[in-house]
Parts: C-alpha cells; structure tokens; sequence
C-alpha cells in the first residue's frame, strides 16, 4: 500500500489495509471459488469516469487488486450509456468491470447488459444492504449539487438553489449543464417551483420550457472533468457538478464552493458487461472495491461516500462535510428516482439530444 | 501616388504576416510551457513550473503502453504505405498507363474523404471481421490513410527527375530491373524518405480512424490524448504533446534537408 | 503522367506495381465505405425511411445547416489571411519565404488534436489572449471565445491556414513579375493592375485552396467538439453519434452519403473550372 499525498491514511488504515489483503490471501489459498494465483497475468479492463474520480479508483481499489493477484488493470473510459449498449450489442465488450450510475443499472437490467454478480466471489455481506443488487453492487454515495464560482460571486449574495441557476438577472454568467438528462430535468422543475417529492414523474415539457430560458447562456460538460476544468477556467459562474468533483476542484485550488439545497443523490455501481471474457477477474476486482479500507481511502481522496459501512471510521473528519451523506445533506437532498429513470431513461435521452441541437 | 499604393500594401502584408504567425505559433509555445506547469489543471501563466508531467507521462502504463502501440502501428504501416505509394506513384508516373490520372486520382480519396466516413466504414465491415482492437486492425486503417501522402510525394519526385537518365541506362544495356535499382532508385531516394517520413507523421497523428477500431488494450497515443482531453484535466497532455511538437519539428528539418538536396516538393 | 521515353513492351510489367496499391484501396476503402452508404438503404429496412427520418429532424436539419454555415464563414476569412502571407512567399525574399514555410508547415505537420486543445487554452476566459485584450484596454470583461462560433472559427482557421496558402503560392509563384511592372508602367494605378492583371492569375489557386478548405470544414470533427457548442455541432458528430451512441448504422450512411456527395459535387466542379491536375498540385 502506497501512501497518497492529501490523503494521509492513518495508522489504522494502513493496518487494515494489510489485514485486508492477507485475508484476500488466505480466501484464495483456502479454495474459494477464486485462487489469488489464478488471476496473475491475467488483463481486466476498467471503465469508469475519467479524471480525478478513476485515478483515485486506480490507486484505492486497481492497484490493491493488481498487487494481491498479479493481475493488470487497463482503464479506460469515460464511461458513456450509448457506448456501453453498443458494445454489448457487438457481442464482445471491450470492459470488463464498468462502473455505472444506478439509473443506468436500473435501465440496463431491463435489456440484460449485465452478468449477474457472483456472490461467491463478492463478499456482498459486508455492505449496506441498500446497495447491493443482483447485477451491481454499489461503490459510491454522492450528489448533483449547485456549484458556483467564489471568484464570481465573492460576496454573502451567493446562488443557493435551482431557481438562482436560472436568475440571470442576479447572478450573471454561463451555466453549466452536464451533456445529460438525468438530473437536469429535475433541476430545471425545481428551478421552476416544483417541490422535490412531487418531482416524479417529471413534466417533462415543462423542464423543457425552463431550459429553454437559459439555454443559450449554457455550456454542456462532456465529462465531469470537464465540468471541473469549467470552473478552474472561469468560462462558467455556476452549474450542475457532482460533489466529488468540486471537492476535488476545491482541493486543487478552484475557486469552487458548493450549495447543498435541493442536492440530487445518487449511487454508483460496479457492473460486469455482458459477454465479458474475463467474469471471473472482474468479480474478484469488484470484491476489492468493496473492502472497507479501499472505500475510506477513496473517500479521503474525492469525498465520494462508502456503501461499506465499516469504512466511515477511516474517513477524514474534515471530509466529512463535503459528503453526500452528512446527516446534514441527506437532510437538504432527496434521492433521485430510479425506477423512474429505468423506464424513462432511453426515451429522454433521445429528446434531450434533440433539444440540444435543436 | 504609385509608390504609396505599393507601400501600404507591404504594411498591411508585413501585419498580417505577423499576426498571422503569432497565431499559427503561440498555441504551440503555450502548449510547451504548460507543460512544465506546476499546477494541476490547464492554467495559464503557470503559478510555478515543474517535471512531474513529464514523469508522470513516463511513469503512466497508460501513457507508456499507448506510446509502444503507436510503433508498433506506425513502424508496419508506414513501411507498407511507402512500399506500395512508390510502386504506384511508378507506375503512374512511368507506366504510361490509360487513365492515369483517374488512378492517381483514386488513390488520393483517402485524404479528401472525410475520415469520419472512413472511420466509421472500416469499424463496421472490421465488426464482422473480428479486427476491432487489433494491430493488424489499425495499420491496415493506418495504410489506407498514410498511402496518399507516399504517392503524392514520389510522383513528384518522379516528375522532377529527367527520364532520360533511365533511357540512358537502358540504352547502354542495363536491364530494366538494373536501370531501375542503379540510376532512378538512388535519385529517387530522397523523395521516397520524404514520403515515409509523411507517413510516419500521418500515423503518428491519425486519430479518427483509431478512435472508432482501437480498444483498451491496443490503443494508440492519439486516442489516449483524445480520452485525456475529454477526461482527464491535467498537463501530462501538454507534455505528450509538446513531445509531438519536438518530432514534427524534427520531422520538418529533416524533410527540409532531404528537399534541399533533391528540389522535390513535398505532398502538398 | 505518360512519359514517352517508355519503350511499348514494358507497360504490362509497370501496370503490374500498381496492383498492390489499388487493392488495398479497393478492400480497405472502397469496400468498407461503399458498404457503410449501402446501410442508409438497407437498415433498419430497405427504403428511404433514412431520408424521410433526417428530413423531419428539426436537429439534424440544424446540425447540416451548422456545417455549411460554419464552412462558408471560414472559407473566405481563410482566404483573406491566406493570400498576403502567400504573396510574401511568392514575392519576398529567400530567406522570408523560408522563414513563412517553416512557419506554415510545422503546425501543419503537429497533430490536429494537439493544436485544437492548445487554442483551448490560449481563447478560454482566463486564458493569454483574454489578458491581452484586457491589458489593452479593448474590453473590460473577459470575452467568451469557445464554445461557440468564434471558437470553432479560429480553431477550424488554425487548422485550414496552409491548405489555402500554398495552392495560392503555387499559381504566384508562377506569375511573371514583369506583367505587373508591364501594367503599372502603363499607367495603370496599383488596385487596378492587381485587380485586373494579378488576380485573374492567381484564380486557380484561390480557388483550390478554397475548394480544398471547404470542403475539409464539412468533415471536421476535431474542432467542433472541443471549441464548439451545441449550435456548433456539426455532421461528422452526428455521424460519430449515430454509430457509437445509437448504434442507427442507416442514418450513419445516409448523414455520411450526404457528405459525400456535398464533397464529390464540389471537387467536381472544381475539376470542371480548372482540371484536377492542377488541383492534385
């Protein structure tokens, strides 16, 4: 285990962490389904999101797993729902652990594009049951949250909620959208009046008609890099960004602060394609990522926040604010719909294409 | 009156030459400088200035293993290319073939065609062929793309070199194969250096094609720079590409002094 | 070109060197894209719904309006900044001409991604040409230069620069300068001579140069993506979405047919005005 700068694991964690990967060790030699040896010179491919986020993703969970089995990890990435149906679709994914938002999950279950998760191989005991289904197993808890520049707005007067996105008028400046349906729609019904729990299902002429309103003041971030690199650019004065990313930003020196109003939650998965030639590597990938150790470490890295409730003890307190999951936030947040978007996702996806070029 | 008129014409040419230059070359100067940046995300000026892009760039398997493809795919193609351009470019240019120029023509549609188009069709017929994410995949792409350049650059070095030097070889008995290795090979060979260096650049920097049939395991330096720029924010791509720079300036110097020595002019 | 100093039993064997050449031509690419156009037929079924689907698409409609749009702004401006740097090549000494290919050519010869993201970084708000234009006092407010139509445009412009220059230097450099010297001689006033006597001359290759970044803007993909926005989104996008987001293989053939044929069209009224040979120059 390799100390990180910012992240200063303690003592405890490191101690864990050894312990994590003897006993790693010993399940291999003990004859479970997956012998540690098996797996060296094996190649797993990796797709996450890109940036900050997948780097810590390499050091905290990819580099464990490589170091335990001999195994290499190639990331790739960003990760893109149209790419991921394509590839399946091709038969052969080029991905063998992706890791997905949950209403991609929920979509995705519906068209068979996962391998369902090997429990003998994934230890789903240790997680919070709420995060654990039978074709993903949930990585991160984090949030959409209104990110605004301190540059542009250095005063008390600072924009708070969804409707001060759209407030051109006191808070000037380009927005920024992510190049994607999903919360946006729910943002712009806020921004309009529209209370968090009547949200659903969405009116969804009526999100459009608000977008409308600021559209021509908005860029759209194809990454979440992106959307970081908007704000350390200063092309935007506030937008959309998840709170990883601006703690991210933040930490490396953007004039970025967040709003916790009417923050959308949401969960990451880690997923196996289907058809991936390498299930069994993947599987055992996806275990590393769930240990306790690995979480707090990521967490300490990008204030994204663990499935694994075991792993909130080696969190930084000074992180503890920026996650999704402070009591605090869940308080000012809601979780975002995914049964809705499960049925909805594909449909809206076209018309928001649309409506962009249009 | 006369002389005035020429006058300001030479200002307003010398300004926009200028700026025209400034243009063309500070994106370039910027790029190097970030790239010793200490800061982690694209800033300009720089707060401080550092290696460890560079590091980093070298120390990535990411990076590394991209670099090593981008040989193994350039070396091959751009072989193969100068290979059949210069067979191409002498038939053409020697053959005295009916349609000629419709040949020549033909065997430019590489460049002017969208390489979007082309992208896009090799990645559906190679889905068939199972040669998506493989090298022979992408240098097969790679030599489709880079042959224009060969065959542009040879035929014009053709063009330039005086055909009576062969008939004279011939004339004095040396067979047609003889002729061609002793008299028109040797002067031809600066034109057909220049042209692999084209097609070494041109692969080197190829993206679209390889953006659509490269994988995670078999991916050239281009599209990693690509998933960099979409993904990733940090200067480890201004250092590969101030690299790129330092080849094509190289490149350049080097094809300048092959021009020098030959007079042949380059594809475009 | 024929050469008639080939002896007549030697044109079987010559011929025979281009085979490799054109079979990689034929199987690579003439197969492959003539199979991708034959799609905008046959899938989802055989027909026309392609057509019929692109032509009731408000957003694609859009999108192909954006392309030729986007091209004929940059066409003109390409010239306008190509044509005095080609005269100062044509016309100037050895040395500044030396200097201004060098200049040309080493951006030429840098890959198109590297130089797209560099003009990144020189137009963002933060970025040099921003403190600049502050720093002189043309304006107070940083100005957004990306992500919209002034992005894409130097961006597109970075790029084409050399494709109009050196076809322009070509046909210059081949002009007498004693016609010129001839016209003003004989009293004709400067603007007059140039637009009388130069300018005609240099129209081949003005025109190729133009025709050549025309129709290169049309397939641009590069540019548009990280300089442009939504109203900048271009066909080639629209092609790379329809493949790799939607997996609608028909309307990747009919967008790519119709850029093809857009391209074919013009090249081929460039070759009706001044013959392909000089524009293959």
């Amino acid at each position: 285990m390799v100390s990180i700068s910012g992240a200063g694991p303690t003592r405890r964690t490191i101690l864990r962490g050894s312990l994590g990967v003897a006993g790693t060790m010993m399940l291999g030699a003990g004859g479970q389904a997956l012998a540690a040896e098996e797996l060296k010179g094996k190649t797993v491919v990796f797709a996450s999101w890109g940036g900050a986020y997948q780097d810590a993703e390499k050091t905290c969970y990819c580099d464990p797993f490589a170091q335990a089995t001999g195994a290499k990890v190639l990331q790739d990435g960003p990760m893109n729902t149209a790419k991921f149906r394509t590839m399946i679709d091709g038969g052969a994914p080029d991905w063998d652990v992706t890791d997905i938002t949950i209403d991609f999950l929920y979509s995705g279950i519906g068209d068979q594009l996962f391998e369902k998760i090997d429990k003998g191989i994934v230890d789903t005991s240790r997680l919070d049951p709420r995060f654990v289904n039978d074709y993903g197993v949930g990585c991160i808890v984090w949030s959409y949250n209104l990110g605004y520049s301190t540059k542009a707005f250095p005063g008390k007067d600072v924009p708070r909620t969804w409707a001060d996105m759209f407030n051109l008028k006191r808070f000037p400046g380009k927005r920024t959208f992510g190049d994607i349906v999903v919360s946006t729609l729910e943002a712009a019904l806020m921004a309009d009046g529209v209370a968090p729990d009547k949200l659903y299902p969405l009116d969804v002429d009526r999100a459009f008609r608000k977008l409308d309103t600021i559209k021509s003041e908005t860029v759209f971030w194809s990454s979440n890099s992106q959307s970081q690199q908007l704000f350390v650019d200063g092309e935007v004065s506030m937008g959309l960004i998840l709170n990883g990313r601006a703690y991210d930003a933040a930490k490396k020196g953007a004039p970025i602060a967040v709003s916790w109003e009417q923050n959308i939650q949401s969960v990451d998965y880690l997923v196996v394609p289907r058809g991936s030639k390498n299930r069994a590597a993947a599987m055992k990938l996806i275990d590393v990522m769930t240990q306790p150790e690995n979480q707090a470490k990521l967490a300490n890295m990008i204030a994204y926040a663990p499935t694994n409730p075991a792993a909130f003890s080696g969190i930084d307190p000074q992180i503890a604010p920026w996650l999704s999951t402070a009591p605090d936030n869940v308080k000012r947040g809601f979780l975002i719909n995914a049964e809705y978007w499960r049925d909805n996702l594909k449909r809206l996806q076209e018309r928001w294409t649309a409506w962009k070029l249009a | 009156m006369t002389g005035d008129g020429m006058d300001l014409w030479r200002r307003l040419r010398g300004t926009i030459c200028i700026l025209v230059a400034l243009y063309l070359i500070a994106p370039l100067v910027i790029v190097v400088i970030i790239s010793f940046s200490a800061a982690s995300f694209l800033q300009f000026p720089p707060p401080g200035l550092s290696l460890r892009w560079y590091v980093n760039l070298f120390g990535d398997p990411a990076w590394t293993s991209s670099l090593i493809v981008s040989v193994q795919v350039l070396i091959p193609s751009a072989t193969l290319a100068t290979l059949l351009g210069t067979a191409a470019a002498y038939a053409l240019v020697r053959g005295r073939i009916p349609g000629a120029s419709m040949i020549g023509a033909a065997l430019m549609l590489p460049i002017i065609v969208p390489g979007i188009i082309t992208a896009a069709a090799l990645f559906g017929v190679y889905r068939g062929l199972g040669l998506n994410g493989t090298l022979t995949g992408l240098i097969i792409g790679h030599v489709v793309i880079t042959l224009p350049y060969v065959v542009a650059t040879v035929s014009s070095g053709l063009r330039t070199m005086d055909p009576r030097l062969e008939d004279a070889a011939s004339t004095l008995g040396a067979r047609p194969g003889a002729a061609f290795r002793r008299v028109t090979l040797p002067l031809l060979l600066p034109a057909i250096l220049s042209g692999l260096l084209f097609a070494a650049v041109a692969s080197f920097d190829e993206l679209i094609v390889s953006l659509f049939v490269s994988t995670a395991r078999v991916r050239p330096v281009a599209v990693q720079m690509w998933s960099n720029v979409r993904g990733d924010v940090d200067p480890t791509i201004a250092a590969i590409a101030s690299l790129c720079f330092a080849f094509a300036f190289v490149v350049l110097l080097a094809e300048g002094f092959l021009r020098r020595r030959t007079g042949i002019e380059g594809p475009r | 070109m024929p050469d008639a100093g080939v002896k007549a039993p030697l044109i079987g064997g010559r011929a025979l060197l281009l085979v490799p050449a054109m079979l990689v031509l034929l199987l690579a690419f003439v197969g492959p894209v003539g199979w991708l156009l034959a799609r905008a037929f046959t899938q989802p079924q055989r027909g026309l719904q392609n057509f019929e689907a692109l032509w009731q698409r408000q957003g694609y409609l859009q999108v192909l309006w954006n392309t030729i749009e986007i091209s004929a702004l940059v066409t003109p401006i390409c010239v306008l900044l190509g044509f005095p740097i080609a005269h100062a090549m044509a016309t100037g000494s050895p040395r500044l001409r030396r200097w201004l290919v060098f200049i040309v050519l080493l951006p030429f010869w840098t890959s198109l991604l590297v130089r797209t993201f560099a003009t990144v970084i020189l137009l963002q708000r933060n970025g040099p040409v921003n403190a600049v234009l502050i720093a002189l006092g043309l304006t107070a407010e940083p100005l957004s230069l990306i992500y919209n139509l002034t992005g894409v445009m130097a961006g597109a412009l970075q790029v084409l620069l050399p494709f109009v220059i050196f076809p322009l230097h070509a046909a210059m450099a081949r002009i007498d300068p004693a016609f010129m010297q001839a016209a003003l001689t004989l009293g004709a006033r400067p603007v007059r001579a140039f637009i009388r006597v130069y300018l005609p001359l240099t129209l081949p290759g003005l025109i190729t140069g133009a025709t050549l970044v025309f129709i290169s803007t049309l397939g641009y993909f590069v540019t548009p993506a990280m300089l442009g926005g939504p109203h900048q989104t271009m066909i080639a996008q629209l092609i790379q979405d329809q493949i790799a987001q939607f997996g609608n293989w028909g309307m990747a053939g009919a967008l790519s047919l119709l850029l093809l044929a857009v391209s074919g069209v013009l090249f081929l009224l460039l070759h009706l005005t001044i013959g392909l040979k000089a524009a293959a120059r």
